[in-house]
């Protein structure tokens, strides 16, 4: 029994993941290519496993709490700007790019947060208002030109499989420790389950909540060095051109929702952007047309959804199916 | 009490009150600058037309607290669809009809898709956006010369005027305004946005008033993307890309509560429309560059709907 449960677990953790890998090494291989031939390919890999599992950290963050924000993608465009053209200027090291690039995302996410709590408008009216002015800063701030520093070899050296790996895991336990191993993280869970029971408790909601801007900031600011440090270019986004980056993230966290069932939830986040990573990669194996992509990406969110929320009735028809089998048996 | 009462009125008046100022701001603005006037105002509802047809469609979709994030890239695959039935029929009728049917098929399917499969309804809006923003690119490359679609001029030169367009919003607003508030439907719509559980006990079903907030929508995004066609009948992959956003901010704006129920209004999406584009256009007077002409537009839209709701905050955090 005790094994069958292991078993279970184990199939629940790996199941998503493992099936994208094989589905996608046959989609591969059926047009002759291998889905992991170059160093390019592994880099590819880690940098949509890494990018995207730090957006989902960042929109589950406030979306779990009720707080949808279309601010994210704004605050990695901005971070970046920021961190790029301080260190271009100054002829900075990456890490110093980098660690700039985290600050300001949490100072962003600070101010967003603020916002918040001070003008008490639902989030989802704070976050445009919070995009709008962030990607309008970005704009005036490099004239619209963007940043460029494709000649800089030095700020143009971190795509790297080791660096992305650190990136992960530095991310993971992180934000494992933080929700899971301290009071702020335990405050949050509280506030999740039952806001009014929560704050009669004395459970302080506005600090918790500027925390999670200013954690989800953080995390954004490292996206957008990420971003930016692939290219060498940040390109500027104006009228809510920002908030595809947040899209990114809808599919990994639902699947990493479910993958939270048998472990932490945020391994399930984790596994949930190695899946995109999976298909992010056969893409670009295969050629594939953004248009195409795009239209994939969406029926596979679409098609997971249905299955989480009819899970039972198809359960039950399954379960029916086989009772019927037996009996005619 | 009384004071109580004069406050909310003037509260609910708030939106209004800032589309008349941002209107004396842009005729004061506009006389000292020497600007012309009349080309302003046009300009001002040639860009307001379409975001407030879309947007008023779009309040019945708010009503019931829901949300629809694929309002523009609709626009746009309907309009591109609206110019390939016009090419081949070369009927501004046709045209005209295809631009609804499309749209109004788009939001049933939306809506279907939610009921059916007990989806929450955002997300399928958001798979949608997806879809229909790479069905644009799919459809300018497989029906046009690869990067636009386009209306001869002429074809819609007759149309192309401000009665028509006032005439084509007037009547759209008219017809919701009459199911808004004077049907049981604006009835229900409400009562499901306020309190759902309460309406469900009341024998109110929520999949129904979905899929009719969803299709009235449509109706709105259909026009929408007609008089896109007549104001620009070159299509590209950016026509419309940015309506989607602005119905929101437009929405809100003009007063709307972004939890919908009783306290919504029909007529905020046309408030909202028309206080955005004069704001734009001042912002052009200025001379100010896009970025810090977005910076300020951001800081007015978040202090215009902070006033309007400042009698509705409670204690907590809103969620």
């Amino acid at each position: 029994m005790e094994k069958t449960g292991w078993l279970k677990k184990i199939a629940g953790i790996a199941g998503i993941p493992l099936a994208a890998f094989f589905i996608t090494t046959i989609l591969c291989g059926v047009q002759g290519v291998k889905l992991f031939e170059t160093e390019g390919n592994w880099i590819l890999f880690f940098r949509a496993a890494a990018s995207v599992m730090l957006t989902t950290f960042a929109l589950s963050l406030n979306l779990n709490s009720g707080r949808f924000d279309f601010s994210i993608g704004s605050v990695a465009l901005l971070s970046s700007v920021i961190s790029a053209s301080v260190c271009t200027a100054a002829g900075l090291p990456t890490p110093v790019m980098l660690l700039l690039s985290i600050l300001s995302g949490a100072l962003l996410g600070l101010v967003s947060g603020m916002v918040y709590v001070i003008v008490k408008l639902p989030p989802i009216i704070v976050s445009l208002g919070v995009a709008l002015f962030y990607e309008g800063f970005a704009f005036s701030i490099t004239k619209g030109y963007g940043v460029s520093f494709v000649a800089n070899l030095e700020l143009t050296s971190f795509p790297g499989v080791v660096n992305y790996l650190l990136v992960i895991v530095c991310g993971l336990l992180l934000f494992v420790f933080l929700f899971d191993y301290t009071k702020f993280g335990y405050d949050y869970k509280a506030l999740l389950s039952g806001q009014k029971v929560a704050v009669n408790t004395g459970i302080g909601e506005i600090p918790n909540a500027v925390g999670c801007y200013t954690i989800a900031g953080a995390l954004m600011g490292a996206v957008g060095f990420i971003s930016a440090t692939n290219t060498g270019t940040i390109q500027m986004a104006l009228n809510f051109g920002s908030i595809g980056t947040m899209f990114t993230a809808f599919l990994p966290m639902f699947i990493g929702g479910f993958i939270g069932r048998f472990c932490n939830e945020k391994i399930g986040y984790l596994l949930g952007a190695v899946t995109t990573a999976f298909i992010s990669l056969m893409y670009a194996r295969l050629n594939v047309d953004a248009s195409i992509q795009q239209i994939v990406t969406a029926l596979i969110l679409v098609g997971f959804l249905i299955y989480l929320n009819n899970e039972n009735k198809i359960i039950e028809l399954v379960m029916l199916k086989k009772y019927l089998k037996k009996r005619q048996i | 009490m009384k004071k109580a009462k004069i406050r909310t009125y003037m509260l609910n008046l708030t939106p209004l009150l800032g589309l008349a100022v941002l209107f004396v701001a842009f005729l004061a603005f506009g006389t000292m600058r020497d600007i012309n006037i009349s080309y302003g105002l046009k300009s001002i509802m040639n860009q307001s037309v379409v975001v407030a047809v879309v947007a008023t469609g779009a309040i019945f979709i708010y009503t019931l607290g829901s949300f629809d994030i694929s309002l523009g890239a609709s626009a746009a695959v309907s309009a591109l669809i609206g110019a390939m039935v016009y090419n081949r029929t070369e009927s501004i009728s046709a045209m005209a009809a295809a631009c609804i049917g499309i749209a109004v098929f788009i939001g049933l399917l939306n809506s279907v898709l939610a009921s059916v499969f007990n989806l929450p309804v955002f997300v399928t809006t958001i798979a949608m956006l997806s879809v229909l923003n790479a069905l644009v690119l799919v459809l300018i490359k497989v029906n046009g010369t690869g990067s636009e679609i386009a209306v001869p001029a002429a074809a819609v030169r007759a149309i192309n005027n401000m009665p028509f367009k006032i005439i084509v919003l007037l009547c759209f607003f008219l017809l919701c305004v009459f199911l808004f508030s004077f049907t049981k439907i604006g009835r229900m719509q409400k009562f499901q946005g306020g309190n759902p559980v309460c309406a469900k006990l009341s024998g109110i079903s929520e999949k129904k008033m979905a899929i009719i907030a969803f299709a009235l929508s449509g109706i709105g995004v259909g026009l929408g993307a007609f008089l896109s066609i007549i104001y620009a009948p070159t299509l590209t992959r950016n026509t419309a890309s940015s309506v989607g956003m602005d119905v929101i901010i437009a929405i809100v704006f003009g007063g709307m509560p972004v939890s919908g129920g009783a306290r919504s209004k029909i007529y905020a999406a046309v408030i909202g429309a028309f206080s955005m584009t004069l704001l734009g256009q001042i912002m052009v007077m200025f001379n100010l560059n896009s970025g810090i002409g977005q910076m300020v537009k951001a800081v007015i839209f978040l202090l215009v709907v902070f006033l309007a709701t400042s009698g509705q905050r409670g204690k907590m955090l809103p969620r």
